[in-house]
């Protein structure tokens, strides 16, 4: 694949030098501190802050119910992600990840709270103005299979955002798609195809282009290797961090496999039944997990050593995720968790600052 | 035909179509029907233009005469040709099937894709009154607004073509159900694309087999209403010439015993036409069916 990455990059160059240098360009002006240190510093400026946010689902009484059920997917969550770095988010399939990832793009519509992107509060943006940030916050879909429509062609496709908002004629997009897709290790030949025709790991490299074309400058990630062979997912993650190193880009990376988000993020959120437990950076999350789910989640790598199983079985998760509907009082974790004390079950643990960049809402910790 | 050439079109332009094209071949009854209904589209659009046929002039000598050199199908009781008029009434069957199933297909699919997509009030009233207009028994709808319109071919698409509209706003509505929830159309309002052109661009091309396969099986109700309906003597009238009318002369019992050669071959070339449609329309349906694609 590397070698198809070289080819069509010197293709693209060639048909396309202006584009390419614009692009480098642009990146380079924008976010010069960010894209030439290739990591953010800590005190980088936030680009994206979510306040008390949350999404419910259902709650509309219905003729036959005898009380309207709610979901809370997203339930109070604060999160800030400073420019350039990349926000990994991980947790058990419905916690709500993706749901936070939508709501935060306005794809769903929130419940409550608020979303800062750029400084500028966006959820309650009438509808225009939300579609026109669309060209500077995007996001890359789970199932490659699923998210490209099938009856459009890989220009087409690439070539959409750039029609909805009008940028430039007809010759100017087509040379743009050819060097996006050249960014992505996409050749120029590929452009007339369509999607069935291409394997999963080509086909997240289009929906990668897709969301890029526009130069957005925030990214939602929602699990964009969960749905790749192990052999390809490698490839895609490192495309995915270039790109974010050249382009300056600042990543919402979501995904349930903790080596993956090891793999890419700067910091690292855990989130349990719509609510995040601990956030810190990479290495001390992986190094000093001081949530018990977190534990049980790092627990849950396979290693193979003795010692780590000890650990596996000492940690190891009880049960089930609780229903949606009938959420545990008091800290939602704590009917699973093997440290639990009767505290647990009576008042909620909040988010606490356990040292300047490491929040956990536990009692214990 | 106009149709086909525009769905020839379609096909060549898109792998999608091509590979559907390949599919279709190996459905043998299908490239069957479609071979017969080719011929029968030639026959009756072409063969008046190349052969003087004249279904309207009685020949005076040869009332109610059996095939002959002169009419090879004979001549019905005022004296005209039998063949012309076959291929006459083909045109008007055909132009009745066609142009109501055109009328059924612009009312119906804008209604079920708007249905479908904006769900709520709209959905609402616009399946309830398609509710409504199916428990109407089709044909006494039909026999009542002709009868109150006058029979003419205009007056018979034109009712045929609005009574048909619910079965493709359901279909679309169907169908537009379960596209909307498809990731693509999320992807589609993540870049910032406008209601108008997701409707256009991501729902509707994704809608386009249901609707195609439909057409067809319309295409042939409908030509079975219009014979029905001009056998009757509600359809079109005489003198123009349609199958259904031809075959009303059958309703003298000399003529169903004695005259095969009156009655027969409109019957027939109906029960082909019919028939070919309905297996091109399989072959159409098994070929674009989505759950056979990978």
């Amino acid at each position: 694949m590397s070698n198809q990455t070289a080819a069509s990059k010197d293709v693209s160059g060639k048909a396309a030098p202006t584009d390419g240098a614009e692009l480098a360009a642009e990146a380079a002006a924008g976010v010069a501190t960010t894209a030439g240190k290739g990591r953010p510093a800590q005190g980088a400026e936030i680009l994206l802050e979510t306040k008390d946010l949350t999404k419910y689902f259902g709650g509309k009484k219905r003729l036959f119910d005898a009380a309207p059920k709610i979901v809370k997917a997203v339930d109070g969550i604060d999160i800030s992600i400073r420019k350039g770095e990349t926000l990994g988010l991980v947790g058990e399939s419905g916690c709500g990840k993706s749901t936070l990832g939508r709501t935060i793009l306005g794809l769903l519509p929130k419940t409550s709270g608020s979303v800062y992107f750029a400084s500028r509060e966006i959820t309650s943006l009438p509808k225009e103005e939300l579609r026109q940030l669309k060209q500077r916050m995007q996001i890359v879909f789970q199932d490659p299979y699923g998210s490209l429509n099938p009856r459009m062609t890989v220009l087409d496709l690439v070539r959409a955002p750039l029609d909805v908002f009008g940028l430039g004629t007809k010759e100017e997009k087509e040379q743009r798609v050819a060097a996006m897709l050249g960014h992505v290790g996409m050749g120029e030949h590929q452009l007339n195809r369509y999607p069935h025709e291409f394997s999963g790991g080509q086909r997240q490299r289009i929906g990668i282009a897709r969301a890029l074309i526009l130069q957005p400058e925030f990214v939602v990630c929602d699990e964009p290797v969960s749905a790749l062979d192990v052999s390809v997912r490698a490839q895609v993650l490192n495309l995915m961090a270039e790109l974010q190193k050249e382009l300056g880009l600042t990543y919402l990376f979501i995904s349930h496999d903790l080596s993956v988000v090891k793999h890419i993020s700067d910091r690292v959120a855990v989130m349990y039944l719509g609510r995040i437990v601990e956030i810190t950076g990479k290495h001390e999350l992986y190094a000093n997990p001081l949530h018990p789910y977190t534990q049980a989640l790092l627990s849950a790598i396979p290693k193979p050593s003795a010692q780590a199983k000890q650990l596996r079985n000492l940690c190891a998760l009880k049960g089930d995720v609780p229903s949606s509907y009938a959420m545990p009082s008091g800290c939602r974790f704590h009917p699973r968790c093997p440290k639990a004390i009767d505290l647990c079950a009576k008042e909620v643990p909040l988010l606490r600052n356990l040292s300047p960049d490491h929040q956990v809402a536990c009692h214990l910790a | 035909m106009p149709r086909s050439a525009s769905l020839k079109k379609t096909k060549a332009k898109s792998s999608y179509f091509a590979d559907a094209r390949e599919k279709f071949k190996e459905h043998r009854l299908a490239v069957f029907g479609l071979a017969v209904l080719i011929a029968l589209v030639v026959i009756v659009v072409f063969a008046p233009m190349l052969f003087p046929l004249d279904p309207y002039t009685s020949d005076y000598f040869e009332f109610g005469m059996a095939p002959s050199a002169k009419h090879p199908l004979g001549t019905d009781a005022v004296g005209r040709d039998l063949l012309a008029r076959l291929i006459y009434g083909g045109r008007t069957s055909l132009f009745v099937g066609l142009a109501s199933t055109l009328i059924s297909l612009l009312i119906g699919v804008p209604l079920g894709l708007t249905a479908g997509y904006y769900r709520g009030w709209w959905e609402a009233l616009v399946m309830r009154i398609a509710d409504i207009f199916m428990s109407f028994p089709a044909m006494v709808l039909i026999l009542v607004l002709v009868a109150v319109v006058g029979p003419s071919i205009w007056s018979v698409t034109v009712v045929i073509g609005v009574l048909g509209w619910t079965q493709f706003a359901r279909l679309v509505f169907a169908n537009v159900l379960s596209v909307r929830e498809k990731e693509y159309v999320e992807s589609a309002y993540a870049i910032g694309t406008k209601d108008f052109v997701v409707l256009t661009k991501y729902i509707l091309p994704n809608s386009i087999a249901p609707i195609l396969i439909s057409m067809t099986f319309r295409t042939a109700q409908a030509i079975l209403m219009e014979s029905s309906l001009s056998f009757l003597g509600m359809g079109v009238q005489p003198p123009m010439a349609s199958w259904g009318n031809l075959m009303n002369e059958a309703l003298s019992i000399t003529v169903l015993s004695q005259k095969p050669w009156i009655w027969a071959p409109p019957g027939i070339a109906l029960v082909l036409i019919v028939l070919s449609i309905n297996f091109v329309g399989d072959g159409i349906r098994d070929a674009l069916d989505p759950k056979m694609r990978i």
